[in-house]
């Protein structure tokens, strides 16, 4: 169940918020979306995938933690252990809201029902005495401009890789050092013969729109999928 | 005689004993360590604020942060605020915290302070810690590891419950032998020294170096290897004090520094631990009755302290005589602690003096008796050096009031103070404190604890220069940093509510 409210500092002038790591706050996940505009810092450590949804056929994309769902390999007791966070992540509990009246500005919203609010006085303030908003808070409204932002970028991205034919199905079929084996199923990635075969006119194109660069770190993001095996393997290695 | 040192022998078992033995031990795993107490010697349990130094020599000694928080009732303390030194009106009050100014030419961050925030107090303007201790905010999170915050920080803590700590952790898990008797006779060695201790019914005790913690007793140091007394009461009048403790509610903020506030004939300190306060009138008998400084002591407490019932308390009465050795290494005997030396606790400078001098000890530990010569020599200089300027820091306080007071008066009377301080204060007038002024490794006070002081004083910031814009980021960023950490660091009792909570094991109760 979630609560979410328009975060203001009358209601939420002594409310604080834990920014720590641990599953304790909702951080066992096995992946959350991700944003072209966050590619490069994201496949400096996780594998970037897509997934249509089978309703609305629309594509998103996605920072990989871990091979099964509530499995994040990156989170160890309450350390988050890789240098960058994925903004969605980075955000919580914190939401991007639009006003009722179909108004453009987004607004900052908190989910006052997720596990990161504090009810112990140990967390982070969100506003000061004088209620104004806290550098932390400060320091989330700017990663929840970003995430709005990267989402706006969505539709013009997708459709870029739709027209060029740059995705396809991807199957991961991971061998544990144990003798077992992980696989990972429905997922796209991006088709790199294709992307090799495309013509300057196509390539011009995608660099003059900006796709060009995230497209390339997803491929470059492949390659952290055999850190994630390595962390599973350790995982399972200690049992 | 060239033997080497092998066994230790401490005579006294309070906190500067039990530091000895256990930093000993865990340091100088090959030396043998023990420690004989009377059984019946209460601890004088003025000594209950450290300095971030305390960080370390836990560390070292090997106890959990958390175990110690918990056995020793103790709180932090980041900094002493000083109320009512200047003149005594309502706003007179500064703080001198434990973290430094930034980096950089201290003329230049004076005149950035000058022009960018001029009614800021000096300490506000140089450290962020200025905002926690005004906010009562702990100088870590409970999820930092242990010994590391945001802030420096040091501890207030119960100072009979420290020395059981220690003495459990230093027989325990040290192998330290403690012998539980009253030391009654020195069997001299030929050459003058100490050879063993009698112990009354038990076989005597002999050893190669002998620590004297026995406080004012100095059962050693002051008898058979009698190191000599150097009196500072011409310097530091005040000679007497009352203490007590104040039972507080369990939700009753928690204070992030020790407060030593003036009256007429001296000052009050203040030290909040999550279950009590120690309270104490420490004052001149020259310029104040013992009737009127148990008056003093009892006014405070009744507008300090909410639902404090005064009349119920019994404070407990103190006399020193304030001085030092004139050799606190006399022989093989080593004095540590209040047998070395005694000053008011207005710089909480008694158990940080015991470390230095263990850490002196430990580092430079004479492998033979011959060179036991040397580093004693050595220790003496260091350590008149050290005494030198506690008294003359300490004296610092008191010069730059404007209190009318007789005794303020006689306290800034120029034949009592150091010709040493009244020098630098003629240079101070030109140019801040530094290192200039301080030069040694490990000063006791440091030239960012002598601005802290001076400008939260109200003395002049002679600034002749606009400030450069390194200086003014420098600032910038201290306010920056202010605000992240008021909003990030939990209240001291919000923090130590929520350890009771967690213990015995966090990590269980977290999963």
């Amino acid at each position: 169940m979630s609560n979410h409210q328009i975060l203001n500092p009358a209601d939420h002038g002594a409310l604080r918020v834990h920014t720590g790591a641990g599953a304790q706050f909702g951080d066992a996940v096995m992946a959350c979306l991700t944003v072209p505009l966050e590619f490069r810092a994201v496949q400096g450590h996780y594998p970037i995938v897509f997934r249509r949804d089978a309703a609305s056929g629309q594509f998103s994309a996605l920072a990989m933690f871990g091979f099964d769902n509530g499995e994040n390999l990156f989170l160890d007791g309450d350390r988050w252990d890789a240098r960058y966070r994925p903004l969605a992540m980075a955000i919580q509990p914190f939401l991007i809201g639009r006003p009722p009246g179909g108004s453009d500005t987004p607004q900052v919203h908190i989910d006052m029902a997720h596990p990161r609010i504090d009810h112990g006085g140990e967390g982070t303030r969100l506003f000061d005495e004088d209620a104004r908003p806290t550098p932390y808070l400060e320091t989330m409204a700017g990663r929840l401009g970003d995430l709005d932002h990267g989402y706006r970028q969505y539709p013009a991205f997708f459709a870029a890789l739709e027209r060029h034919d740059l995705l396809e199905p991807f199957t991961l079929d991971v061998p544990l050092d144990n003798g077992a084996r992980h696989s990972l199923v429905g997922y796209h990635v991006i088709a790199e013969d294709r992307l090799a075969a495309l013509d300057g006119g196509a390539l011009g194109e995608l660099q003059l729109e900006g796709h060009l660069l995230p497209i390339f770190m997803a491929v470059a993001s492949l390659g952290r999928f055999a850190d994630m095996v390595a962390r599973k393997n350790a995982r399972v290695a200690l049992g | 005689m060239t033997g080497s040192i092998q066994h230790v022998v401490i005579v006294g078992g309070g906190t500067a004993g039990w530091l000895a033995a256990a930093l000993l031990a865990a340091r100088r795993p090959d030396l043998a360590v023990t420690l004989v107490e009377a059984p019946d010697i209460p601890t004088i349990g003025v000594g209950e604020g450290t300095w971030p130094t305390m960080c370390e020599t836990l560390a070292s000694i090997g106890i959990p942060e958390s175990e110690f928080l918990r056995e020793c009732d103790a709180s932090f303390k980041q900094g002493s605020r000083f109320i009512g030194w200047v003149d005594g009106t309502a706003a007179d009050s500064y703080l001198h915290p434990f973290t430094a100014p930034p980096p950089g030419d201290m003329r230049d961050l004076l005149a950035a302070w000058q022009m960018a925030c001029p009614d800021a107090p000096f300490a506000a303007a140089m450290t962020p810690q200025a905002a926690a201790c005004a906010r009562d905010l702990a100088p870590r999170q409970r999820a930092m590891p242990d010994y590391a915050g945001a802030l420096n920080y040091g501890y207030h803590l119960d100072a009979g419950k420290f020395a059981a700590l220690l003495a459990r952790h230093a027989t325990g898990r040290l192998g330290v032998t403690r012998i539980a008797a009253k030391v009654t006779g020195v069997i001299a060695a030929e050459n003058g020294d100490i050879a063993a201790l009698e112990l009354g019914g038990h076989p005597a005790l002999a050893g190669d170096l002998f620590l004297d913690c026995s406080g004012q007793a100095a059962i050693l140091i002051g008898g058979h290897c009698d190191g000599g007394w150097i009196d500072r009461s011409d310097v530091s009048f005040n000679d007497r004090a009352l203490a007590v403790q104040v039972p507080t509610a369990p939700d009753a903020p928690i204070a992030a520094q020790t407060v030593g506030t003036a009256h007429a004939a001296g000052w009050l300190w203040d030290i909040a631990l999550p279950t009590r306060r120690g309270i104490g009138c420490v004052y001149s008998s020259r310029f104040m009755s013992d009737d009127t400084a148990h008056q003093v002591l009892l006014d405070y407490i009744r507008a300090h302290v909410p639902g404090a019932n005064p009349d119920r308390l019994q404070p407990r009465q103190l006399t020193f005589r304030t001085g030092h050795r004139e050799r606190f290494w006399n022989r093989n005997c080593l004095s540590i602690g209040l047998s070395a030396g005694f000053i008011e606790p207005l710089e909480a400078s008694a158990i940080v003096l015991i470390e230095l001098s263990l850490n002196a000890l430990i580092e430079n530990f004479p492998a033979s008796r011959a060179a036991m010569t040397i580093h004693a020599d050595r220790f003496n200089e260091l350590f008149r050096y050290r005494w030198d300027r506690i008294v003359e820091f300490l004296k610092l306080h008191h010069a730059l009031s404007h209190r009318s007071e007789p005794y303020w008066l006689a306290q800034r009377a120029p034949d009592t103070i150091p010709a040493r301080l009244a020098q630098q204060l003629e240079l101070w007038r030109d140019q801040p404190p530094s290192t200039w002024d301080f030069p040694r490794v490990d000063e006791i006070f440091s030239a960012a604890s002598q601005q802290y002081v001076l400008y939260g004083m109200g003395w002049p910031a002679r600034t002749n220069a606009a400030p450069s814009p390194a200086a003014s980021a420098r600032l910038a960023e201290v306010r920056e940093r202010a605000r992240a950490l008021a909003a990030a660091l939990p209240a001291n009792r919000t923090y130590f509510t929520a350890a009771a909570k967690a213990a015995p094991d966090e990590r269980l109760v977290r999963t």
